[in-house]
């Protein structure tokens, strides 16, 4: 029996949807739900906690609310309809008593309005929550609190502290360390225990930037910590030439985790291509992996990814943007076997840019055929004055039968209006055919409030 | 061990040898924590207002032009920094896909802006089989350890 095959099918998952299979939640553990009465309390109460120093404060506040509706047929014929009612919140406060400090804040809660449509009738999750202190020379910073990490080696969330500073010779240091955000649904797996690390560098204006990295995470990832060698180079070659490279070494596995590397030319504002060489290891990248399709016997961590990529962005014409991609993935193993994508498409931005339409085509040839699709999609966006209404077509054709099926669909019309400078109140209707769906409408209504008591922009 | 604990100590003390010794930081303007002119809408091109380089992020301005090519690899600029992100983007943009735990896709956040590159459009419920098996690693950034709130629902 092929186990990593039918993880990946998920033949085990044989209930319905309008008639066709569904992968609905069935246990899945609730571990937001006491997070939403913290992301409200928040959000209510800032405008309090920096009531002494508002006048100094510059302060933004962005909602989004949004209520979807949508209706699932399950094995055996019975109905569900579903609505729950999200609320993405963010605050960003800067300039707090007149200093270089900033305080920031997201996060979301779901209340569902009939059935449960995830793990429990209500979660949610706190994205950020942190102070920043931002020097106004040297790009020296400090974070405190939970925040979304790039430095080097990590990409991390964490629940702690990050300082960087540049001195003048160009010579650089940050160091981190705190607990990481995540999750596991891995038997036997829990989250690493607390992660540190830094990064070195050296940057000269407008030549390069080389950095060196460290990462460890203490916790039980495959039996051991997790602790990552890093590398990290920009160079500007000639004029409009640079060179990118970026590479991780796995000590924890003793393996090359992943290399990136790429030439780019950038001659002037209307042209764009880049061409370069990826590589990763299972065995190396997948050490952490706390969700069980990158572990065996989803995959076979023996296996290894090298990929060329080429990449065109063209502005031809005044408005007219012309994209080509193009990357021949192969793998050690011959199952799944290798892979070349290909992708063409055309943009034009109108009515001021507020507009954009696109057409867009994509190809998948493979080894094995159940891995070939193409894809065609088309959009646009219509923004007369207080008004806007956008549609997005997409079709899927596989070249083996899925479920029975070849070929998805899915439409996406929606209206908009802005009621008042900070408030838009916009709806979806989302229509699908699919191996999954045999025909499915979903609606969405999204209201979203945006504040800012000063100029500036931010999005 | 031991000389893994060392070495560990050394770097420590190599790096604030760095910080201290070299005491003071640059005088070169760091990137303002805010744009100071609203933005545009649309995808803004930097290269309309600014020429040769960022003083605070220290590389050309065309090297930060959003193109596809720079959407991309974006991952690659941002691990050297995020200063001059953060000066257009609040840390919410880049948490609409790079999330913690999430539940709804980003296209579906961001349904009224087809023009934004939202990944999983259409059923992707369906297509992830074979991204997944043919580029796993592309999955595994966002979703190996965290922002698994639908892989769960099936992958158990």
């Amino acid at each position: 029996m092929d186990l990593r095959r039918i993880f990946w099918e998920n033949k085990v998952i044989p209930n319905t949807i309008l008639g066709v299979r569904m992968g609905r939640p069935t246990t899945v553990e609730s571990s937001g739900k006491r997070l939403l009465p913290a992301v409200v309390a928040i959000t209510l109460l800032l405008p309090l906690l920096f009531a002494g120093t508002a006048l100094a404060a510059d302060l933004s506040l962005s909602s989004k609310t949004y209520g979807l509706l949508y209706q699932r047929e399950l094995a055996g014929g019975q109905k569900d309809r579903y609505a729950p009612l999200y609320e993405y919140l963010s605050t960003d406060v800067a300039n707090l008593g007149g200093k270089p400090l900033s305080f920031h804040f997201n996060g979301w809660g779901r209340v569902d309005l009939d059935k449960d449509s995830g793990s429990g009738s209500t979660s949610g999750d706190v994205g950020s929550l942190y102070l920043e202190y931002l020097h106004p020379e040297g790009n020296a910073q400090a974070k405190l609190g939970r925040f979304f990490l790039t430095e080097g080696a990590a990409m991390e969330i964490i629940d702690g502290a990050f300082v960087k500073t540049t001195t003048p010779v160009g010579l650089g240091v940050s160091l981190y360390g705190g607990t990481p955000v995540e999750y596991s649904i891995l038997n036997g797996s829990q989250r690493g225990s607390s992660l540190y690390g830094g990064r070195v560098f050296f940057a000269k204006a407008g030549f390069t930037e080389i950095g060196a990295s460290y990462l460890k995470e203490n916790g039980s990832f495959q039996g051991r910590d997790r602790e990552l060698y890093g590398g990290d180079l920009w160079l500007r070659v000639a004029g409009p030439v640079e060179f990118t490279g970026q590479a991780m070494y796995n000590e924890s596995m003793k393996e090359m985790a992943s290399q990136r590397y790429a030439v780019r030319i950038v001659p002037g504002s209307t042209f764009d291509i880049s061409a370069g060489y990826e590589s990763y290891t299972y065995k190396g990248l997948f050490q952490t992996a706390l969700t069980p399709q990158f572990v065996s016997p989803s995959v076979d961590n023996n296996d290894k990814v090298r990929t060329i990529f080429g990449i065109v962005d063209w502005a031809f014409v005044p408005g007219w943007t012309l994209e080509v991609a193009a990357k021949h993935i192969r793998h050690d193993n011959s199952d799944p076997g290798d892979a070349k994508r290909g992708e063409v498409g055309v943009r034009y931005s109108y009515n001021d840019k507020k507009d954009v339409a696109g057409l867009s085509a994509a190809f998948v040839t493979a080894d094995q055929a159940e891995n070939e699709y193409r894809e065609y999609r088309g959009f646009a966006s219509y923004s007369p004055s207080k008004l806007r209404v956008t549609l997005d077509a997409l079709t899927q054709r596989y070249k083996e039968e899925i479920y029975g099926k070849k070929n998805a669909y899915q439409v996406v019309g929606t209206v908009g209006y802005q009621v008042l400078a900070a408030l838009q109140l916009s709806g979806n209707v989302t229509y699908t055919q699919s191996p999954n769906f045999q025909e499915d409408w979903a609606g969405l209504v999204r209201l979203a409030y945006d504040l800012g008591i000063s100029t500036g922009g931010k999005k | 061990m031991m000389r893994r604990s060392h070495a560990v100590k050394i770097f420590g003390a190599a790096l604030l040898a760095l910080l201290f010794g070299c005491s003071a930081v640059s005088q070169t303007p760091s990137v303002p924590p805010k744009h100071p002119e609203d933005l545009p809408p649309g995808r803004v091109d930097c290269l309309e207002c600014h020429k040769d380089v960022s003083t605070g992020a220290l590389k050309p301005y065309a090297t930060v032009r959003h193109s596809r090519v720079f959407i991309n690899s974006h991952g690659t600029y941002a691990r050297q920094g995020q200063n001059l992100c953060s000066s257009c983007h609040k840390p919410e943009f880049c948490q609409t896909c790079h999330a913690g735990r999430e539940e709804l896709k980003p296209n579906v956040k961001m349904g009224d802006r087809p023009d934004r590159m939202a990944p999983h459009r259409g059923d992707y419920l369906i297509t992830h089989r074979i991204d997944g098996r043919i580029d796993p690693g592309s999955c595994f950034r966002c979703h190996g350890n965290k922002n698994d709130a639908r892989c769960k629902q099936c992958h158990k």
